[in-house]
C-alpha cells in the first residue's frame, strides 16, 4: 500500500518520524477495512434475508418471474448506499463490490455452517444468489462516468439486467427435467420435495405468478426490465440514504 | 484532535492488544461452533391450540412400515385422514394443502406421497367432510433416533402435525446417495449433484471481487484518499489510467459472463421451468356410508380429573350389533378395554388403552337408538395439552368414534361440539 504526507497531513510534533507516521496509517486503514466489511456483511445480510428470504433461500423458490424481480431490487438498496459512501469520501470505485462480496460472504458462512452443517439440507438445495458481477458493473459505470445519475440510470438497469444471465450458469442444471410417479418436475422442483422442510410446504413457493404475460415463455426480459426500473428509482432514494448515513461530525476540543 | 485520536489508536494496537484481540475472537468461535446442536425431541405439536387439533384434521390408522433403518433404507408412512365437518372458522379451509413430514431437518427424505392414487409432489386440494388415503415414502439419509410425524400444512391455516414416531437410522450419512433418472436418460446422485460447480463458480466471483477491492485499497488505502478528497483534490485520485483500468475490468467481467451463460446453455440445451400449480379433483376414499349414527347431545370437561364426558344419541342403522371401542382425537387413540382386548401398534405416549369407557356397555342392537354417556380419561389428555381447550376462544372438542361389529366390521362417526369446562373434581355433566 501506498501512502504520503502529499496532502499536508498533520505528520507534525506527535510523531517520532514519517514512518512512523505512515505505518500507523496503513494500520488503522485495514482496521477500517475490516470492520466497515463486518459492519456492511451484517446489516446487508439482515437486510436481504428479511427482503429477499425465501427466494434466496431456496433452489426451488428461484424462479423466472419473482426472483429476478425481488431479488436485485433489494440488493440494490446497500449497494447504492455503499457507493455512496465509498465514492464520494474516498473516490473508491468499490462500494457494490464490497457489499455483494461482504453478503456473499455472510451467505457462505451461514448456507455452509447453518442449513448445511446443523440441519443438513445440501448445498444445492440452499446455495445463494450470485451477485458479484453486477457489483463490478455498478462500480465501473459510476467511476467511468463520474455521476450518480448516470450510475442510477445505466447501472441501475444493467443491475436488474444482468441478474438472471449471472445465476443461469449455476441454475441450469437443476433445470433438467426428470419423471418422478408419472409427474414432470425439474430438479430444482424435485431437490425442494425430496429434503423435507418441514416449515416450508410447496404452497408459498411463488412460482412465475403474476400478470406479466405479455411476452409468453419468454418471462425473464420482462422481469428483469421491471427489475431494472425499479432498481434505479431505489438507487435514487438509496445513494441519498447513504449519503446521510456517511455525515461526518466532530466534537471540538472546547466542547469535551 | 485529530492526531491526538490516531496517536491513542496507535498506542492501543500494541502487540500484547492484538494477541488479546485474537485470543478473545478464538475464544467467541469457539463458543458458536463447537458445542454440539441437541437433537429435537418434538416438533410442538403440543403448542397448538387444542381446538386446532381436534377439529381440523382427524388422523386414524397411522402406520410406520419400519422403526429402525440402514442409511439408504427405505420405509412408508401411511395413514388416513378425516377433514373433520366443523372445521373452526378462525382457520383456512383445507384448499389448498401439502402432505408434509415433520421431523428435525431432512433425516429422512421424501422419496414420493401419494394421496389416493395420485402422487402430490404439489400442492393439493381437500374437501371438508371427506376422509383421504396418504401414502409417504421415506429413505433415510442421516443416523440417529428422530421422531417422524406425519404432517399436512394448510395455506393460512398453518402445519397440523398428526402423530409421530421414533425412527432409529443407522450407518452414516456420507453413504446416502439419492439416485434419480434424469427424462433425457442419464442418472445422477441428486445428494450432490452441481454442487462443486456451484462453489467453483462463486468462489471464482467471489476471489475477483476480492481482488478489486484489495486493488483499490492498496493504491492510497482509506485514509490518505478522505484527505485528498477532502482537499478538493478527488478528480486526480480517478484519472484516465483508473478508468481505462475498469473498462478492461468491467469488459473483462461481462466477457465472463457471456461465456458462463453460453456454456451453460450448450451443456444444458433442454431445461424447463419449474412446475407448480394445485392440483384439484383428488378423490375421497370410497367407502360405504356409515351404518352408525352419532348425535352430539352436549359434553364435559373436568379439567382436574382429565376427563371429558359427552352425551351422543347412537343409531345403530346395521345389521349387526356394535360397541364402541374407540375414541381419536389429535392423534390420541383413546381405547374401550372391553373392546380392545389386545393392544395395538402405537407409539405410547399418544395410546391410552385404558382410556375410553361408556356409561351403558351393552351392545347397540340392530335398529337401536341409545342415548349414552362416553368418557374419555388419561394423563395423555392432559400431557397433550388437550385440556387447554378450556382456555380456547372456541372451546368445541372433535374426533371420530369407531364401533365394533363382532365380525370385526368397523364403523366410524364424527362427533363433536361446544364442551363446558368444570374446574373442580367430582362436578356432574
Amino acid at each position: 500500500m501506498s501512502a504520503s504526507t502529499e496532502t499536508g497531513s498533520p505528520a507534525g510534533k506527535t510523531w517520532k518520524s514519517k514512518e512512523e507516521f505512515l505505518g500507523c496509517v496503513i494500520l488503522t486503514d485495514w482496521i477500517l477495512l475490516v470492520i466497515l466489511f463486518a459492519v456492511l456483511l451484517g446489516s446487508f445480510h439482515i437486510h436481504y434475508m428479511l427482503l429477499a428470504g425465501d427466494w434466496d433461500f431456496w433452489i426451488d423458490f428461484k424462479d423466472r418471474r419473482m426472483w429476478p424481480t425481488v431479488a436485485p431490487i433489494v440488493a440494490m438498496c446497500f449497494a447504492a448506499a455503499s457507493q455512496s459512501f465509498f465514492w464520494t469520501r474516498f473516490r473508491l470505485p468499490i462500494g457494490a463490490t464490497t457489499v455483494v462480496l461482504a453478503l456473499l460472504v455472510g451467505e457462505w458462512i451461514n448456507r455452509y455452517d447453518n442449513f448445511w452443517g446443523w440441519t443438513f439440507f445440501p448445498i444445492n438445495l440452499v446455495f445463494p444468489s450470485a451477485l458479484i458481477p453486477m457489483g463490478f458493473w455498478l462500480d465501473i459505470v459510476l467511476m467511468i462516468s463520474g455521476s450518480w445519475l448516470i450510475t442510477a440510470v445505466v447501472g441501475g438497469l444493467g443491475w436488474g439486467l444482468l441478474f438472471y444471465p449471472i445465476n443461469w450458469p449455476v441454475l441450469a442444471q437443476y433445470h433438467q427435467a426428470a419423471e418422478i410417479d408419472g409427474v414432470l418436475l425439474t430438479l430444482a422442483d424435485l431437490i425442494g420435495f425430496n429434503y423435507v422442510r418441514t416449515g416450508t410446504p410447496e404452497y408459498i413457493r411463488m412460482v412465475e405468478r403474476g400478470t406479466l404475460r405479455t411476452f409468453g415463455k419468454d418471462v425473464v426480459p420482462v422481469a428483469a426490465f421491471f427489475s431494472g426500473f425499479i432498481s434505479m428509482l431505489v438507487y435514487f432514494l438509496w445513494w441519498n440514504m447513504g449519503k446521510w448515513f456517511s455525515t461526518t461530525k466532530y466534537l471540538e476540543i472546547e466542547e469535551v | 484532535m485529530k492526531s491526538l485520536n490516531i496517536q491513542s489508536l496507535a498506542r492501543c494496537v500494541t502487540a500484547r492488544a492484538v494477541r488479546l484481540w485474537i485470543f478473545g475472537l478464538a475464544v467467541a468461535g469457539a463458543i458458536t461452533t463447537l458445542p454440539a446442536a441437541t437433537p429435537a425431541a418434538a416438533h410442538g405439536e403440543r403448542s397448538q391450540q387444542a381446538f386446532l387439533r381436534m377439529r381440523t384434521l382427524n388422523w386414524y390408522d397411522v402406520k410406520w412400515s419400519k422403526t429402525e433403518l440402514n442409511v439408504n433404507d427405505e420405509m412408508e408412512l401411511t395413514g388416513k385422514v378425516h377433514v373433520f365437518s366443523g372445521w373452526p372458522q378462525a382457520v383456512a379451509k383445507p384448499g389448498e394443502s401439502f402432505l408434509n413430514v415433520g421431523e428435525p431437518g431432512p433425516v429422512l427424505i421424501r422419496k414420493s406421497a401419494y394421496v389416493g392414487e395420485v402422487p402430490v409432489p404439489r400442492t393439493f386440494s381437500m374437501d371438508v367432510g371427506k376422509d383421504y388415503e396418504y401414502k409417504i415414502v421415506l429413505k433415510a439419509r442421516r443416523q440417529g433416533r428422530y421422531h417422524v410425524h406425519v404432517q399436512i400444512n394448510v395455506k393460512d391455516g398453518g402445519p397440523i402435525v398428526g402423530p409421530g414416531q421414533w425412527i432409529t437410522i443407522k450407518g452414516d450419512m456420507k453413504d446416502f446417495t439419492n439416485p434419480v433418472t434424469l427424462l433425457e436418460g442419464s442418472t445422477i446422485d441428486l445428494e450432490t449433484y452441481g454442487i462443486t460447480w456451484t462453489y467453483i463458480y462463486h468462489f471464482f466471483w467471489m476471489a475477483a471481487a476480492a481482488a478489486w477491492i484489495l486493488y483499490w485499497f492498496m493504491t492510497k488505502g482509506i485514509i490518505v484518499r478522505y484527505w485528498q478528497v477532502k482537499a478538493g483534490k478527488g478528480a486526480q485520485l480517478i484519472g484516465q489510467d483508473e478508468k481505462r483500468i475498469g473498462a478492461i475490468t468491467l469488459a473483462a467481467v461481462l466477457l465472463a459472463v457471456i461465456v458462463f451463460y453460453a456454456a451453460a446453455n450448450k451443456e444444458f440445451p433442454r431445461t424447463l421451468p419449474m412446475q407448480a400449480g394445485l392440483l384439484t379433483g383428488i378423490s375421497p376414499i370410497d367407502e360405504p356410508r356409515s351404518t352408525v349414527a352419532v348425535q352430539f347431545k352436549g359434553g364435559s370437561y373436568t379439567v382436574p380429573g382429565r376427563e371429558l364426558r359427552i352425551r351422543v344419541k347412537v343409531a345403530n342403522n346395521g345389521k349387526e350389533p356394535v360397541r364402541l371401542g374407540e375414541f381419536t382425537s389429535a392423534g390420541l387413540r383413546f381405547l374401550n378395554p372391553e373392546v380392545f382386548t389386545s393392544r395395538p401398534d402405537f407409539p405410547d405416549y399418544l395410546l391410552a388403552d385404558r382410556g375410553l369407557s361408556v356409561s351403558d356397555p351393552n351392545p347397540i342392537a340392530p335398529g337401536e337408538t341409545r342415548d349414552m354417556e362416553v368418557i374419555v380419561q388419561d394423563a395423555r389428555f392432559d400431557i397433550e395439552r388437550l385440556s387447554d381447550l378450556a382456555y380456547d376462544t372456541d372451546s368445541q372438542f372433535g374426533g371420530l368414534l369407531f364401533f365394533f361389529s363382532p365380525s370385526g366390521e368397523r364403523q366410524k362417526a364424527e362427533v363433536g361440539g361446544p364442551v363446558i369446562p368444570r374446574f373442580q373434581a367430582g362436578a356432574a355433566l
